[in-house]
């Protein structure tokens, strides 16, 4: 046992250095750093935020990009952000795990002089550089509007909702609840499965149990609603229901729309991409927007091959 | 019993005798709170879906996952131990099995063996730690609890393992759910048990034989009556530790991969805070947390009253915080009625 620890700390740390040392490597002319504190990687959504970030800023090469994880640890992001002012970033980008003990930290970071763009989650007041996210209400809003196409204008649907302690999972809610709003669609059975794959395909099979005619599930994520199809066609029903899902992540909910499992899914846009594009005009000095809302996708069965369809964009 | 209804109906002195003896036995008190979960599902039938076969066949499937972990943790608790690194170990084993079936392509023959050596291997290091410098469980296993997460994140690269597979270009192709994910996550016996729940169930037969037939199992329980006496007389008490842990991961191992085949993926997240699930089946079943009592059979009735509750609040869609609430309180007045007396 010895042996074994006495290895693997010394491979470990090495493993470490290596990293570090690898993102702090070719300091040349003319290069802006921007440091990028994402709040949780565990999300599948947030590695995608940062593959995003990092594919458009490798597509320039006067961007140098230092990663940081707070590992959904408020404390830690805080720290982030206090260490890329000290190590003199040229740029922050910071998606907040929580905005109120954030909003100070960003707020200092701006009054240094550097610039921060805030993503996908807000913080306090105004004391950053801009803000680009999504808008989950509109998102909600849309699902419902083509879930009440879709059916005709009435059927019995069973909403599986995320953790509905968290912004996200109430906008989705409350979003959809507006755009199926004097339409005949009936809501029979709602829970909370908390964003997770396995809570949905339980609570999906309580409702099969409970009705007999259900005619589509409308899940908060792609992995509630792949949870509920799973659940369907366990019991021989997958053919008589429909799923709409949310997110629409490449490998995730685009991929379940192409093989028909899911019949729709709403983007949720991580902005990463656009991050770059706006930390590189404020770089070179333009002026730039202090909100934007980035717009959203929809793909069905019909368009997923075709890349989807725009749907309620820009502000 | 005297059939007369305005006075208490006595007891004859052989009756009582009886209750006191059966209040005494464990298994009888577990069944008897099962049984009042089972008319709580009776009176809240959720517009009479608790009285379809289908919801309890999906009952005991939901439970099963948690009844494996569980089944291990017996073994763990009854030497006085606890194993918190369960939960991370089947997360682990569900990506490693994803990867091996999915990307790889490996044969079940090959992935299944590996995955639980994997499972088997991570509780047979912690159960060498504790037994080797004498470190509290607790800690041994919070550690592994720590690593192993980090070991799930890490051989996934921190992505869900699922059918889609990532090409050279960045674009991604799907391939199909490989069949033993599909015969895991099937039912027998004209659709009426899933075959999670028979992997269960096998886990509960091959503990209690464990537990009740071999020396192996007298030896669990010397261990966690008295760890002193049980080396004095000779008990291999550092083997037999590296032994239960080894076998509370295996199961774990059984465990994530049963998850992976109904998730059709590898979750690194997977599993999170399931071995609380696990402590608590065990002792809402009638295990002493202290180590040297319980046993395999109440752990099945645990799994079944915690499957039970957590399905019948399902049914009726109850709402998440309500839902919190009535199992704390239900597990309390579970664990009340399993009280021993003394």
């Amino acid at each position: 046992m010895r042996t074994l620890l006495g290895t693997t700390i010394p491979i470990g740390m090495a493993l470490t250095l290596c990293l570090t040392a690898s993102c702090e490597r070719k300091a040349q002319t003319q290069v802006f750093t921007i440091g990028m504190s994402q709040c949780n990687l565990g999300e599948p959504w947030r590695v995608q935020m940062n593959a995003d970030v990092k594919t458009a800023a490798d597509k320039r090469p006067n961007i140098k990009m230092v990663f940081k994880d707070a590992q959904n640890d408020t404390l830690k992001q805080r720290a982030h952000v206090e260490e890329f002012v000290s190590a003199g970033v040229d740029l922050i980008i910071i998606s907040p795990k929580e905005a109120a003990p954030l909003t100070e930290p960003v707020a200092k970071a701006v009054q240094a002089g550097i610039p921060v763009i805030v993503l996908d989650r807000r913080v306090l007041g105004a004391k950053y550089t801009c803000f680009i996210g999504a808008d989950n209400k509109l998102i909600g809003r849309e699902a419902g509007k083509w879930i009440v196409k879709k059916l005709g204008g009435k059927g019995k649907v069973v909403e599986l909702k995320g953790l509905m302690t968290s912004t996200p999972g109430q906008d989705r809610h409350t979003g959809f609840r507006a755009g199926i709003e004097g339409s005949e669609i009936e809501v029979i059975f709602e829970a909370d499965m908390k964003w997770l794959e396995p809570d949905a395909r339980k609570e999906m099979e309580s409702a099969l149990a409970r009705y007999d005619q259900i005619d589509l599930v409308y899940a908060h994520n792609d992995p509630g609603a792949h949870g509920a199809y799973l659940a369907a066609k366990a019991a021989g029903r997958e053919k008589d229901i429909m799923f709409v899902g949310i997110d629409a992540l490449p490998h995730e909910g685009v991929m379940y729309a192409k093989q028909g499992i899911l019949d729709a899914t709403l983007q949720y846009p991580t902005g990463g991409a656009e991050a770059i594009d706006v930390a590189l005009k404020i770089l070179n000095g333009e002026e730039v927007p202090k909100e934007i809302t980035l717009g959203s996708r929809i793909f069905t069965t019909e368009n997923v091959e075709a890349g989807g369809e725009s749907i309620g964009s820009g502000p | 019993m005297s059939g007369e209804l305005k006075s208490i109906p006595s007891l004859s002195p052989a009756h009582e005798a009886w209750w006191r003896e059966a209040l005494r036995n464990p298994i009888f008190t577990a069944a008897v709170a099962f049984g009042l979960v089972l008319v709580l599902g009776l009176i809240f039938s959720g517009d009479g879906a608790f009285y379809k076969w289908g919801t309890h066949r999906d009952a005991l499937r939901q439970a099963s996952v948690y009844g494996i972990l569980a089944c291990g943790m017996t073994v763990v608790i009854i030497t006085a131990g606890i194993d918190l690194s369960v939960g991370s170990v089947l997360a682990l084993v569900a990506v490693s099995f994803s990867i091996l079936s999915i990307h790889w392509g490996w044969s079940p023959w090959l992935a299944i063996p590996a995955c639980l050596a994997v499972g088997t291997a991570c509780g047979a290091v912690t159960g060498g730690i504790i037994a080797r410098f004498a470190i509290q469980p607790f800690i041994v296993t919070l550690s592994m609890m720590v690593f192993a997460r980090g070991m799930a994140k890490y051989v996934s690269g921190g992505m869900k393992v699922s059918t889609a597979v990532q090409g050279a270009d960045g674009t991604y192709s799907y391939v199909d759910v490989p069949g033993i994910f599909r015969l895991i996550d099937s039912r027998l016996l004209g659709e009426n048990l899933s075959v999670v729940s028979l992997i269960f169930l096998a886990c509960v037969v091959v503990s209690w034989i464990g537990l009740s037939r071999l020396r192996w199992g007298r030896y669990v329980y010397a261990i966690g009556g008295n760890e002193a006496a049980a080396r004095l007389s000779g008990v291999p008490v550092g083997v037999m530790k590296v032994a239960a842990y080894g076998l509370a991961g295996l199961f774990a191992a059984v465990a994530g991969i049963c998850q992976a085949a109904q998730e059709q993926q590898g979750d690194p997240e997977t599993g999170m805070a399931y071995e609380l699930s696990a402590i608590a089946i065990v002792v809402i079943g009638g295990t002493n947390l202290m180590g040297g009592r319980g046993g395999i059979g109440l752990t099945l009735l645990g799994t079944l009253i915690i499957g039970y509750i957590e399905k019948i609040l399902s049914i009726n869609a109850v709402a998440e915080a309500n839902r919190l609430m009535l199992t704390g309180a239900i597990i309390v007045a579970a664990v009340l009625i399993q009280r021993r007396r003394v």
